[in-house]
């Protein structure tokens, strides 16, 4: 039987993603005809002649019934998947969190591991990049001091995914008695750690953006002393750039202590 | 000598930075640990990596002599008693300040204390032991700390490090016991293998008493046991390894006799009865003893050990010392000694290279040292990786059907590493695997498809399973059996290759 394509169109958000797969999936229309859509920033649109088109409304209630039939019928690990996923910056991330549920719930927990299932593929792709993506930023990132009394931390990344709840959760727990800021310039949010415990993420507004670019610019005692560590404890016979390339990609250089020049 | 009474500390920082930087183990690995209110600092299983420096390795810890002053005159090491360098040494404060103040900016995961040996072993080990009781206690950090235990220390100072460490090791130097005794007059097998046998059974009693987190196993156990062999530091595998011994013929005649105190019967040399915990009243006991282990490492190329007696000493490292990690370290010739070997040019990293990838070959595959080379054979084929080269002379058991082998056998094939012999193997419960779905899983397809087949095909008809032609063809299309290393792999290395006299291997 062919029928039209349906294009499930939703903000590009947790819960916008999560009510569109919710909407879909009720719908009974059959998955093989279903896409998801979130709506991409800065991109044209794109409309396809002959599908039909339906706008989600954004439900948050919506995402809890998601993720509880995941976690109760899939696993806790199809959970994470769909989660690196849905804040990954992939344009075809809720096409792929919607098959992958799909499939989900007929083949049940083993899903994960079937990886000759194109979906699974795919979102196993994903949750890698995503996952590979904070640990380089749980090695590479770089706190400053940029105030005294009480003392306060501050680093900037620019990740290519929404990558502030799993790598703000690493450092929460290894810094409770600090208070820091972990400011994301490419997505524009921050997560705020209080001392003793606690912490949320916002979407910044243009000023404090702002603020925190200046803060971020002070210079600080340490900086000079982790340099010369940095040079000292090279060995001369061995250098090797391309190792270092390949170990420490360039692209998180920029915000790195040891690569920035006075 | 040249003292640095009035160094500041980045004085400071320079030498005793550069004096540390021969040592290998910069790993943060084996303990996970989370956050606790009102200290500074966890520890994650994997160990993490901070940084990379320009020669490619990587930086984890705040790696540093407490000085770099020495009574020893080891002829390999740069802050030999000899040597007209400058010298400084830290207060305890200055080493905890520097380390928190750099874990605080996440530059490290924790410190790596080790130093040079001043007035005698104990007291040295004593400045080490302040350093870490002040670090734990008075600033509180719950990071990672690797330590070196000083050869010749008491047991007491050994046993109090060990509280405060996550990781401890003690330099076995060089491969023989001989080539020690030639480079290192000072040291001497036994007080290097008393104090690791001493944490050895430390560790064994912290885990029983602490469970799990008084130390995981090491990688090494957990494929003998998974293979069904005799476990570390066991009975059977003293047993085990001294049958090791019987084969090869290592303990027996030749210029290598002396070569290996490790075998049983030296091993009376070792105290080991009397080496239990005494110090379990003390109120840190929690973090456990040791409990990411203890690793060594040794010199490459400055003494004339193949590469056989190497791998058959680090196997009997895992085997008998339950050891983490054997890290090498490629000789270079700091000191133009004349006893030493002039090293023209580059340090012998390539041959370092193939000992690591024998070393995990042995910790993940669960193949034997005598596997891989022989005394016959005792040197690594400089132009493939040891696993292939395996592979080659064993192509009677190739090709591997993708969709029936069983883990251990995938884990032969070359292009198969651990991560996806498992994904195969938890793929093939929903159906079965073809090539497409091979790549998925993250086969180096250029290396395997000439070892496997998916439902009874290879993936290219005109594939062969002959020597020659996987060879040729491997060193033609899969550069990365040289990975790490800037020399292309041309027609004329080829036929060098062919003819290669293997003697004269570095």
């Amino acid at each position: 039987m062919d029928k039209p394509t349906r294009i499930y169109q939703c903000e590009n958000t947790i819960d916008g993603i999560f009510s569109a797969v919710y909407d879909a999936g009720l719908s009974g229309y059959g998955h093989k005809f279903i896409r998801i859509q979130p709506e991409q920033v800065n991109q044209p649109e794109n409309y396809e002649l002959f599908a039909e088109y339906i706008q989600v409304k954004t439900a948050p209630e919506k995402t809890k019934s998601v993720i509880d039939a995941v976690r109760e019928k899939i696993s806790e690990k199809a959970y994470h998947f769909i989660m690196s996923a849905v804040i990954s910056e992939f344009p075809d991330k809720g096409d792929v969190i919607y098959q992958f549920v799909t499939y989900g719930f007929t083949i049940g927990p083993k899903i994960c591991s079937a990886l000759q299932i194109p979906c699974v593929e795919r979102i196993f792709a994903i949750n890698r990049a995503v996952q590979n993506e904070t640990h380089f930023f749980r090695e590479f990132l770089r706190f400053q001091e940029v105030q005294k009394e009480p003392s306060l931390l501050l680093a900037v990344i620019e990740p290519r995914h929404h990558i502030i709840p799993l790598l703000t959760e690493h450092f929460a727990d290894r810094f409770i008695e600090e208070w820091f800021i972990i400011y994301d310039e490419a997505h524009l949010e921050a997560s705020f750690h209080q001392k003793g415990g606690g912490w949320e993420v916002r979407l910044l507004t243009s000023e404090e953006a702002k603020k925190l670019e200046e803060l971020s610019e002070q210079q600080e005692e340490y900086v000079d002393l982790w340099k010369t560590f940095f040079d000292k404890i090279v060995i001369k016979e061995r250098i090797n750039k391309k190792l270092q390339t390949n170990m420490l990609p360039l692209r998180y250089r920029k915000h790195m202590t040891e690569f920035i020049d006075e | 000598m040249i003292f640095q009474e009035h160094a500041t500390i980045k004085q400071k920082l320079e030498i005793l930075s550069d004096a540390a930087k021969y040592d290998v183990a910069c790993t943060s690995s084996g303990v996970g640990r989370d956050g606790k209110k009102g200290e500074t600092g966890n520890t994650m299983a994997s160990g993490i990596c901070h940084a990379f420096g320009a020669d490619g390795r990587c930086i984890s810890l705040l790696k540093i002599l407490f000085t770099n002053e020495c009574i020893y005159n080891c002829k390999y090491c740069i802050n030999r008693c000899t040597n007209d360098i400058p010298r400084a040494t830290f207060t305890p404060e200055e080493i905890c300040t520097l380390t928190i103040e750099f874990y605080r900016r996440n530059y490290i995961e924790g410190l790596f204390l080790s130093s040079g040996i001043v007035e005698s072993p104990d007291y040295t080990m004593e400045l080490v032991c302040r350093t870490l009781h002040d670090l734990r206690t008075t600033h509180r950090f719950n990071g990672y700390i690797h330590c070196k235990a000083i050869p010749g220390a008491s047991q007491e100072l050994i046993e109090e490090a060990g509280w405060y460490a996550d990781r401890m090791s003690i330099n076995l130097e060089l491969p023989t016991a001989r080539g020690l005794q030639e480079l290192a007059p000072n040291k001497s097998r036994k007080t290097i293998l008393t104090p690791m046998r001493q944490i050895q059974n430390g560790m064994a009693e912290s885990r029983a008493v602490l469970g799990m987190k008084g130390g995981n196993q090491s990688a090494y156990w957990h494929t003998q046991k998974r293979t069904g062999r005799a476990l570390p530091g066991t009975q059977a595998s003293l047993s085990a390894s001294q049958n090791l011994y019987g084969n090869t013929g290592i303990t027996e005649k030749g210029a290598h006799n002396k070569s290996l105190k490790m075998q049983p019967a030296q091993e009376s040399l070792i105290p080991s009865s009397n080496t239990g915990l005494t110090q379990w009243n003390r109120k840190d006991v929690s973090r456990g003893f040791v409990p990411a282990g203890q690793s060594t490492q040794m010199i490459i190329g400055a003494t004339g050990e193949s590469d056989y007696e190497i791998i058959a000493v680090t196997e009997a490292l895992y085997q008998r010392f339950d050891l983490k990690r054997v890290f090498f370290s490629a000789f270079i010739n700091v000191n133009q000694d004349a006893s030493l070997p002039a090293v023209n040019g580059q340090p012998p990293l390539r041959r370092e290279h193939r000992l690591y990838q024998a070393d995990f070959l042995l910790r993940y595959y669960g193949f034997r040292a005598d596997e891989l080379l022989t005394e016959q054979r005792p040197f690594f084929n400089t132009f493939l990786d040891p696993k292939c080269d395996w592979a080659l002379s064993h192509l009677e058991r190739f090709p591997v059907e993708i969709n029936t082998a069983d883990f251990d056998t995938l884990l032969r094939v070359p292009g198969i590493g651990t991560k996806s012999a498992q994904r195969i193997v938890a793929a093939r419960k929903t159906g079965s695997l073809d090539y497409h779905a091979l790549k998925a899983i993250g086969v180096v397809m250029k290396r395997a498809i000439y070892f496997i087949t998916c439902n009874g095909q290879m993936m290219y008809r005109f594939l062969k399973i002959d020597e020659d032609y996987i060879t040729r063809n491997l060193l033609e299309n899969d550069t990365d059996v040289m990975k790490g290393f800037d020399e292309k792999v041309t027609y004329k290395q080829l036929s060098l290759f062919d003819a290669f006299p293997m003697e004269d291997l570095p």
